[in-house]
């Protein structure tokens, strides 16, 4: 099963994506928060975003879901840190984080590959909320 | 005598089918083989894609039809119809 890191620079949101999306997924779909700096305050850490994608990891792949800014360049950053096997394994999704992290868990819940489940992602950029 | 392919269901737990029923409803499908679309009016998904899914935007009291092409097709539909008669598993 593919797994799910949230990248935000508050550890309340990613917790809080993590939370939600839970209730979407089987029971042991892994979803990571990767939140905050390391003494709590906002921002992005390279290093707990490698941790995140570490504990998420499988041969799987997973997916990486990003706010804004600096946590594209700390997730890219935590690439670096990652053995190579693992890198090629690791998609950055260019998607709303909470609606493509819902997308993601679900359709990675149902045991679809990293691209099927990056695209459901990304697919969630074009979701009406008003129809 | 057509097989019986399509159901029609209606929607009776409060908030429809969206986030947690979606997802329940789209894990549920993808579990057979069968290819899974719902119909509601001129709207149609594809009912193992939760995006296409929530974007139906199918509310409490919604009347839609469920349809499954496959060999699988009549099991999956009765897993469905429970899941949406059951109110998938709410109150």
């Amino acid at each position: 099963m593919v797994g799910i890191v949230i990248v935000s620079h508050s550890a309340k949101v990613a917790e809080g994506i993590c939370d939600l999306a839970r209730q979407m997924a089987k029971a042991d779909q892994k979803i990571l928060p990767a939140g905050g700096m390391a003494d709590g305050s906002i921002g992005t850490d390279a290093f707990k975003v490698s941790e995140a994608i570490q504990a998420a990891w499988s041969d799987d792949g997973v997916l990486v879901l990003v706010d804004l800014g600096s946590a594209l360049l700390s997730t890219d950053m935590a690439m670096e840190f990652l053995d190579e096997a693992i890198r090629e394994r690791v998609r950055v999704a260019d998607a709303p984080i909470l609606e493509g992290a819902i997308g993601a868990v679900v359709e990675a819940s149902v045991g679809s590959s990293l691209e099927q489940v990056l695209s459901t992602a990304e697919g969630a950029r074009e979701m009406r909320k008003i129809i | 005598m057509y097989p019986l392919t399509e159901i029609q269901l209606v929607l009776m737990n409060p908030t429809g089918l969206h986030a947690r029923p979606a997802s329940q409803f789209v894990q549920t499908a993808a579990r057979f083989k069968s290819k899974v679309q719902i119909i509601a009016g001129s709207k149609r998904a594809d009912g193992k894609s939760i995006l296409n899914v929530m974007t139906m935007g199918l509310k409490k009291g919604a009347d839609f039809t469920v349809s499954a092409d496959g060999e699988d097709e009549a099991e999956c539909l009765a897993a469905l119809q429970a899941l949406v008669e059951g109110n998938f598993g709410e109150g």
